[in-house]
């Protein structure tokens, strides 16, 4: 499975990357919401995107309604890992078109769970 | 006949909030123990204590804007800031630490303790992208709360201060007596 971890801080990049690796995942990454689009451009179309809210150039936001009015991207599964807790973020975000919503500070655990919830933990890591 | 406003008048509905009013010390320290566990390392323990910052420090910061406007800041020794950094970082961090690489670390770190405080107070507000240098001054006194601890022996400051001045006294005089809806601040 494949994973596009979207954050400008290469910091966060790094830790959610780890995480996704240790479940097999395949990952690319980007700085930020133009990037994050650039990669999809390309044809890499990954399963689930991890995407930071707070941003330069593009935030996640504008990145998750970009993805969404794409429908040649429909199948691609949007993960919001951002430090807004805030519960109207949180909405705005799930009805701009992600799936799931971390909230920073999280574990490696709490990330499991999400995929688990998404059915997007690899076979042999589920079992 | 013309009047200015000298600004010496404020009414009740002027009342800025302050930030020991919104948060406690409890809360603030509550948050960035919590994001320690998760970003440095579930064995990282911060002690409530207060001890003298070293000469040499680095301070990363996130603003928050809204109806209390101000910035969350840590601040700590420099080696400090290098050592979270590392800890963040944990297997992926590289043999030689870059600056750009130490303010990455230690400005998420802001931006997690900060996004966590932003959401501790009432109303809705916004986050700015986190900073690193020298912390944004004081302006009032009497708008911070700071909880200085201790991480691995070393000393780190996390405050949510205030970036507005304090608002104007105002002194009733004979000529200029206070009016209803008006109150001294």
């Amino acid at each position: 499975m494949r994973a596009l971890v979207i954050d400008d801080s290469r910091a966060m990049r790094r830790i959610v990357s780890s995480i996704l690796i240790g479940l097999g995942y395949e990952i690319r990454d980007a700085g930020h919401g133009r990037e994050g689009l650039d990669v999809l451009d390309e044809g890499w179309i990954p399963d689930l995107v991890c995407v930071d809210w707070n941003m330069p150039v593009m935030d996640g936001l504008q990145f998750v309604s970009a993805v969404r009015s794409n429908p040649a991207w429909r199948s691609v599964t949007i993960m919001m890992v951002t430090s807004e807790s805030e519960h109207t973020q949180i909405v705005r975000a799930l009805a701009a078109g992600a799936h799931e919503y971390v909230i920073k500070p999280f574990t490696a655990d709490a990330i499991r769970d999400k995929l688990a919830l998404l059915g997007l933990l690899p076979q042999e890591v589920a079992l | 006949m013309t009047t200015t406003d000298t600004g010496q008048r404020r009414r009740s509905s002027d009342h800025r909030p302050l930030i020991p009013s919104l948060i406690d010390e409890a809360t603030v320290l509550s948050i960035a123990e919590e994001a320690w566990l998760a970003l440095v390392g579930e064995d990282e323990v911060l002690v409530p204590l207060s001890v003298e910052l070293p000469v040499d420090i680095m301070s990363s910061w996130v603003d928050v804007v809204g109806p209390w406007t101000g910035s969350v800041v840590l601040t700590t020794g420099r080696c400090t800031a290098e050592a979270l950094s590392r800890a963040l970082l944990r297997e992926s961090a590289p043999e030689v630490l870059e600056i750009e690489d130490v303010e990455d670390a230690f400005g998420e770190i802001a931006n997690v303790v900060g996004g966590n405080v932003k959401a501790a107070l009432t109303g809705p507000s916004s986050l700015s992208l986190p900073q690193v240098g020298n912390a944004p001054v004081v302006r009032n006194p009497a708008d911070v709360c700071r909880v200085d601890v201790v991480w691995r022996g070393e000393p780190v400051s996390i405050s949510v201060q205030g970036a507005l001045p304090p608002l104007p006294v105002l002194r009733p005089t004979p000529q200029n007596p206070l009016r209803e809806n008006e109150v001294p601040l």
